[in-house]
């Protein structure tokens, strides 16, 4: 019972961190219908300012977290700008997104490889190591912490969409972009704006990542199967179902990993990735495959 | 006639593509409701977007209250006073019924004045207020439609334009948005309408417009369209419509 527990805990608390992984990129693909492949690489270089900043200035990363998240949505306006506005009006915008964002994960996998090698990193401030036990649970602190800042953010902007006037904004810009401009909503602006939120939650994601997982550049080739069945399981672009889908996935991997093996776990993600666009492409919380 | 819109033959189409409309124009007076009719494809969904602003006007103007509209963004369009509710999918699905007359009105900067205004079109529409609370989605055919056009009076426009509001739904119900335009139409909104059903259109409106192959073919008076034998032979299909 106590090792079920156990295990229970351990799979919610990185569930939150996936989930965090996993919004930016529901968030981007349900506004603006780009599967950014390149997310899982921006959370590695997220991570890497926060590794900087604690290796050369002792900035706890926690701290470190808004400070990345603005650097990597500054970075994300940048690549909207310079990358996806021109595709909007594009025939093939599927197609180009989907081939560009992976071009850009590979530019940034190299170009963080070449600055920072291959060498694999983790930040290390006092709690990454410590851990609270209550009676026979050991719960680590640094993905305790973790997920609670993890679940905390994405509180934080659930609230945002369904109670602001942006966040009116951008929901309606998912679920029909077209009535949305109709009723005034700049819709390109709020692409900007999505996007930029975006990258900024995977600067985020990248802070907490940094002292709960090892990285480098390379890492994010693993990541986006990952990230992929947490957001296709929760139904593109719903927040709600990528939380969901994060917890659950992750408790079962937790499982997985304890009852068959380590190597199995991160399998879980990748077969539950099959299965689901096999069984229920819309996912949980999704709309009918069919996209508009 | 002081018109309130005028559309001079206008040259259109989307992106980079061909010509859709080409010498499209129409007369819009204040207060009356206007009814575009023309076989599929013709090109009436297409002059309403250009209208508000959603394809580029290559040739010929656009003039609304005296001011020249070619070029500007939907949204601006909008604010002038010009609302569009598209063929089908106008809604947001996953939107409440609440949630939805609040985007319509997401160009008032006035919070409370957008949410007393709500409450009055929810007073007004029973059926919506029974169900503000539900998503948008998962109404009626004809409770979407009303959503639809009940949103665009939240702003209190000019001019509503509205794509086929009649499509796909039950004879009884058409009737009923019918009688939610004449009333919009009472109080003094300007209706522009498109309908696939040209006889019930017509029937319901005080000025015809005949498009066909992106251009104009005839505008005048309801009863005058109904009444022309040419026009009954290619667009009313004879006698009797279906
Ligand atoms: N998004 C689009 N891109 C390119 N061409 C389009 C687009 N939408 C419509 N067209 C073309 O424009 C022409 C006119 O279409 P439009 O939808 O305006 O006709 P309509 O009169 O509204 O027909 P219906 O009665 O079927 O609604 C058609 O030939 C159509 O193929
Ligand atoms: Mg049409």
């Amino acid at each position: 019972m106590a090792e079920i527990l156990q295990i229970l805990i351990l799979g919610l608390a990185l569930g939150g961190v996936i989930a965090l992984m996993g919004s930016g990129l529901s968030l981007v693909f349900g506004v603006m219908r780009i599967v950014n492949l390149a997310h899982p690489s921006l959370i590695i270089a997220g991570a890497y300012i926060t590794y900087w900043a604690f290796k050369l200035l002792g900035v706890d990363p926690i701290v470190m977290l808004p400070v990345a998240s603005v650097i990597m949505a500054a970075i994300g306006v940048l690549l909207y700008r310079l990358m996806l506005e021109r595709q909007t009006k594009s025939a093939k915008y599927s197609e180009m997104t989907v081939l560009l964002t992976f071009a850009l994960a590979m530019v940034v996998e190299g170009a963080l490889g070449g600055l920072f090698t291959n060498t694999q990193r983790i930040v290390s401030p006092d709690y990454a190591t410590d851990a609270f036990f209550i009676g026979d649970l050991f719960i680590p602190k640094g993905q305790l912490y973790a997920g609670i800042v993890s679940l905390t953010i994405i509180v934080g902007l659930t609230l945002f969409l369904k109670y602001s006037r942006l966040g009116y904004a951008i929901r309606a810009t998912t679920q029909n972009r077209e009535a949305a401009e109709l009723l005034g909503v700049n819709v390109n602006f709020i692409s900007v704006l999505a996007f930029a939120i975006g990258i900024g939650l995977a600067g985020a994601a990248g802070s907490l990542v940094s002292f709960v997982f090892s990285f480098f550049p390379a890492k994010h080739g693993e990541w986006i199967a990952m990230l992929m069945s947490v957001v296709v399981l929760g139904g593109m672009g719903s927040i709600l179902g990528t939380v969901v889908a994060a917890l659950f996935l992750s408790v079962i991997a937790a499982f997985v990993g304890a009852w068959i093996g380590a190597t199995w776990s991160t399998l879980t993600f990748f077969v539950a990735l099959f299965l689901i666009l096999l069984v229920r492409p819309q996912g949980l919380f999704g709309e009918k495959p069919e996209m508009a | 006639m002081s018109e309130l819109l005028q559309v001079t033959n206008i040259t259109a189409g989307y992106g980079d593509g061909p010509a859709i409309l080409d010498g499209a124009h129409l007369t819009v007076e204040p207060g009356k409701v206007h009814c575009i009719i023309g076989p599929n494809g013709a090109g009436k969904s297409t002059l309403m977007k250009a209208i508000c602003g959603m394809l580029t006007i290559r040739k010929g103007d656009v003039i609304f209250k005296g001011k020249r509209l070619n070029g500007m963004r939907p949204d601006q369009i909008l604010r002038e006073g010009i609302c569009f509710v598209p063929q089908e999918r106008a809604l947001f699905p996953k939107m409440t019924v609440r949630e939805n007359l609040r985007m319509g009105g997401f160009i008032l900067n006035d919070q409370k004045e957008l949410e007393r205004r709500i409450d009055g079109i929810l007073e007004r529409f029973p059926i919506l207020r029974e169900r503000a609370d539900q998503h948008a989605g998962t109404m009626s055919g004809g409770q979407q439609q009303t959503l639809a056009m009940a949103r665009t009076l939240i702003i209190k426009p000019a001019i509503v334009m509205l794509d086929e509001p009649s499509l796909g739904l039950a004879p009884k119900v058409i009737q009923e948005m019918f009688d939610i335009m004449k009333m919009m139409s009472a109080e003094g909104v300007t209706v522009l309408l498109v309908e696939q059903n040209a006889l019930m259109g017509l029937k319901n409106s005080d000025w015809g417009v005949v498009l066909d192959l992106g251009r104009t073919l005839f505008e005048g008076p309801a009863e005058m369209i109904l009444s022309d034998p040419r026009i009954q032979e290619l667009y009313l299909g004879g006698k009797k419509a279906a």
